[in-house]
């Protein structure tokens, strides 16, 4: 399959969008992405309504710890670089690059979940649980939704790389990668707003 | 193929370049808006405004050229996901303002 | 008991695998069968249709519930159907009608026009459309198991919170109404996505955004409406089953939570869905209409333009039903002016509407009485639509059967009435076979006659302060004439139905073949192409040189469109057992959930990952077909 390509008279700059599968693919993949947009809207629009009601429990101002936040923020969006590095290398069939990369991304994206799963751990022993109140439940609807997208792109990556190891950088799994990179980016800019408007607005306002 | 090759690595710099670069102004918006909350020196009226505006940068420079919208072809999905940002902006600011 | 259905299915089903009930052999017999074949099917021909058969049984079942309530309310004081019964019948006859039945039969007109309108051979993803249907089908199929395991739910279609919270509502019912239609709602989105995709990606040569047919236009913008409003849904359906099962408080009010949150969260959903399945309808009876009146669509852009303004517009007017939250003039007047903003594009439509058959050579079939019927009864419905935007009228008539008349005139004088002209006008495009006249005229004039007299004195009844969602009334307050009139009205309804059901039965059994171009006026692609159309639609892909593509081509002299490609060997996508088997898994959690059995939850969960995986690892490209030349006197 790989062969077939790379002999085609016309090499295409983007692998990805080379066919009329791929097109379709990532159109699709952006459509979702929009939905997920408005996912997340009332996700936040939620949890910043509930934020104050934290029922004598932990409020947002004593719970979080910024140096913590900093770290899975530096982790993340380093992950989003190495994530399209590794398209960059894809679209010059460099599989060994593209390889490296990902897994890269993916070890910082897994440094990410260790780090968020330790926080949340961190919480609960603090009091600030699921069920202690509407601020608890609300926080952790919105970030845990984040972290099982985390989750998900790593095993998804993960899926899409070994098919491309054993079936070459082709049509038909560039746009796979291709797509999944996007949702490694669109996980990033979730986590943009979460800091910002979890994390950081919990020690201002 | 070699010719391809050569082609296609006379084209990376400027690819990868790019894309550190803008990781490189992320950061530093990231840093800003920790820095904004951490010291108390910026006035309390300004932080929340700053934060937004570092937030949103921070966005833009993910979606045009880590999400590759800058490039040709890419109308649909600039235009789709724009409307999904205006549609999510409504209705969190809805139920925010219950 | 329910429970025990259960297992015995899954031992009879074990026993007959056991029992050497399935080897080689017999899998060898499955797959040529017709089941499996309509099963795994991913023709989005043969996905319309059953969208059209699942949703019409929908819309009997949820018609029966209508009729069970209008009987209760016959007679003041009555004791048929009271207090929870009641409750039950009026949540699953709005989610029914609204989800299981509008919806599906929305996608099935989607499914069998959409491609063929564009010049497509096929969706954009066959597969995803497969797995769209099976996710809805089991979502609905799920919900309304609730039925025979514990009880309906009972919370109202819109389930407010408060009300839906354990606390008020023991017992099963909402949570099949949170997981249904959290899986009808997945199904549902995905299929949304993939009509955009194909419209975008999919358009024969020469198929420009304004040359296409006004229903594609109208699928489109519902597609995109689809795809904005129901992750909304998604995340409400989530919390509610975190505060009902994992014990979280997102509505406790109790526990900080708030219950306005999930009237947002509802209508931000909720309002973009009126418009979801009111667009098609408009979409089908600007393609009637101009049909048979033979002339082209007045005003086709300001139509376009008034379809995307609708659709913009939509999502910013959800608030105007929470007028009586009390979130204060400023919100409520905002949200009134861009309630009345979109009368405006409205009346763009039934103003081109009414001009396109003016002085038009119209001919009355069945669609077109519809069509016409439609007009005047959408509306009215439109005007007290304005009347109940007015925040200090709407607290007037606010939860009465004003409200109850209002959206009854817009949900069934305008998207039932439009679904009906479009299930005649395309009916045999996707059977070949052309439904009665005869019985389809008296369909027409039974249901139209039965509903104004069911809910025109609704309306009065509202003003007469009769409030909704209530089973019973008093004597000597003036409510009883109206009602007896209301419920015998319902009589027309269903002797409508039912000569619709005897004429879909009838046709089958003897109905008249039909040709190509079905109605001998067609002015879309659609009607370029044998009745019913082959697998892979257009041996030769048309080319599109203007709007009403066929007929230019008809203007030209032309017989057929001419082609944009030679004939050559098509591809066509593989079946797949994937959808329904994913489909299954969510089901199984779906359940697992809702009898709190962990376990079952779980092992629904894991076959939903194993189909991914499956899907992920399906190199499966498809197979070729070799087309039947039209020239060689292929099949009319």
């Amino acid at each position: 399959m790989a062969n077939k390509v790379e002999s085609s008279t016309e090499m295409p700059n983007h692998l990805e969008t080379a066919t009329f599968e791929g097109k379709n693919k990532v159109l699709g993949f952006w459509l979702f992405l929009g939905a997920e947009t408005v996912l997340f809207a009332c996700l936040f629009g939620t949890y910043l309504a509930l934020r104050n009601q934290s029922l004598g429990g932990p409020t947002t101002h004593e719970l979080f710890d910024l140096k913590l936040v900093a770290l899975a923020t530096a982790l993340l969006l380093t992950s989003s670089l190495t994530s399209v590095l590794a398209m960059i290398k894809m679209n010059q069939r460099s599989m060994k690059g593209m390889v490296t990369w990902l897994v890269i991304t993916l070890l910082l994206g897994l440094g990410f979940l260790v780090l968020e799963i330790y926080e949340f751990q961190h919480y609960v022993h603090e009091g600030h649980t699921f069920m202690s109140s509407a601020f608890g439940s609300s926080f952790y609807a919105l970030v845990g939704t984040h972290g099982a997208h985390v989750t998900f792109g790593i095993i998804w990556i993960t899926t899409i790389m070994s098919q491309a190891i054993r079936r070459g950088i082709n049509t038909d799994t560039a746009p796979k990668l291709f797509v999944s990179s996007l949702y490694w980016h669109f996980i990033d800019v979730v986590w943009v707003f979460i800091f910002t408007l979890v994390y950081l607005l919990g020690k201002v306002g | 193929m070699a010719k391809e090759n050569n082609q296609a690595i006379s084209q990376k710099p400027a690819g990868a370049m790019k894309h550190i670069l803008s990781f490189v102004f992320m950061i530093a918006f990231t840093a800003a808006a920790f820095f904004v909350v951490i010291s108390d020196k910026v006035p309390s009226g300004w932080v929340v405004p700053l934060l937004l505006i570092f937030a949103v940068i921070q966005v833009i420079l993910q979606l045009f050229t880590f999400m590759h919208l800058d490039q040709k072809g890419s109308a649909f999905y600039t235009i789709f996901i724009v409307f999904g940002i205006f549609v999510a902006v409504i209705s969190a600011v809805g139920i925010l303002l219950m | 008991m329910g429970t025990l259905i259960v297992i015995l299915v899954l031992v009879l089903f074990l026993a007959a695998i056991f029992t050497g009930g399935y080897n080689k052999q017999f899998q060898e017999r499955v797959r040529k069968s017709r089941t499996w074949d309509w099963l795994t099917t991913v023709d989005h021909k043969k996905i319309g249709i059953l969208y059209l058969m699942a949703g019409l049984v929908f819309f009997i079942i949820g018609g029966i519930e209508a009729t069970f309530m209008r009987l209760q309310l016959f007679v003041p004081g009555n004791d048929l159907f009271v207090g929870r019964t009641f409750n039950e019948l009026l949540t699953m006859h709005g989610t029914t009608m609204i989800f299981l039945a509008a919806m599906p039969m929305i996608f099935a007109l989607m499914n069998a026009v959409v491609p063929l309108q564009i010049g497509a051979r096929d969706v954009a993803f066959p597969f995803v459309n497969a797995l769209g249907f099976w996710l809805f089908f089991s979502g609905g199929l799920l919900l309304n198991l609730s039925w025979i395991f514990g009880g309906a739910p009972d919370a109202g279609w819109t389930s407010y919170t408060g009300l839906a919270l354990n606390q008020y509502s023991p017992g099963p019912g909402v949570d099949f109404y949170v997981l249904g239609l959290q899986i009808a709602g997945i199904g549902t989105l995905i299929g949304g996505l993939n009509f955009l995709v194909t419209v975008i990606n999919l358009r024969a040569p020469g198929m420009t955004f304004l040359r296409l047919p006004l229903f594609t236009w109208t699928a489109f913008v519902t597609s995109g409406l689809i795809l904005f409003a129901f992750p909304a849904l998604t995340v409400a359906l989530l919390m509610l089953m975190f505060d009902r099962l994992f014990g979280a408080n997102f509505f406790d009010y109790t526990m900080g939570g708030s219950t306005v949150i999930w009237e947002h969260l509802f209508w931000i959903f909720g309002h973009p869905e009126v418009y979801i399945v009111i667009l098609p309808a408009f979409g089908v009876m600007s393609d009637v209409i101009s049909t048979f009146s033979k002339k082209r669509l007045f005003g086709y852009n300001s139509m376009v333009f008034a379809t995307v303004l609708i659709g913009f517009l939509g999502f910013m007017v959800w608030v105007h039903h929470m007028f009586t939250v009390g979130l204060g003039p400023i919100s409520n007047s905002v949200f009134a002016v861009a309630t009345m903003a979109i009368a405006v594009p409205t009346g763009i439509k039934v103003f081109n509407w009414l001009f396109t058959m003016w002085g038009g050579e119209i001919q009355f079939k069945t669609p077109m009485l519809w069509a016409v019927g439609f007009i005047p009864t959408f509306v009215m419905g439109g005007m007290t639509g304005v009347m109940l935007a007015l925040p200090p009228a709407d607290f007037q008539y606010q939860d009465s059967y004003f409200v109850v008349a209002h959206f009854h005139y817009v949900l069934v004088g305008g998207t039932v009435f439009g679904l009906f002209a479009g299930i005649y006008y395309w009916w045999p495009k996707m059977f070949g076979k052309l439904l009665n006249e005869t019985l389809g005229k008296w369909h027409f004039w039974t249901f139209l006659i039965g509903f104004h007299l069911t809910f025109f004195p609704q309306h009065f009844l509202g003003l007469f302060g009769m409030p909704r969602r209530v089973f019973t009334y008093q004597t000597n307050v003036g409510l009883e004439k109206l009602n007896e009139l209301s419920s015998i009205g319902v009589a027309g309804m269903v002797i409508g139905t039912i000569l619709f059901l005897i004429n879909i039965i009838y046709t089958l059994r003897k109905g008249k073949k039909a040709k190509a171009d079905a109605w001998e006026l067609g002015r879309t692609l659609e009607w370029s192409i044998p009745s019913p159309p082959p697998e892979y639609n257009f041996a030769q892909t048309p080319l599109v040189r203007g709007f009403d593509a066929l007929w230019v081509e008809k203007e030209a002299g032309n017989k057929s469109m001419t082609p944009a490609e030679p004939l050559g060997s098509i591809h066509m996508p593989s079946p797949s057992y994937i959808p329904i088997l994913m489909s299954l898994g969510f089901f199984v959690a779906g359940f697992g959930f809702i009898v709190r059995g962990i376990p079952a939850a779980a092992i629904g969960l894991i076959i939903v990952v194993v189909s991914l995986f499956l899907r992920s690892f399906d190199y499966d490209k498809g197979y070729h077909v070799e087309p039947e030349d039209p020239e060689k006197g292929g099949k009319e």
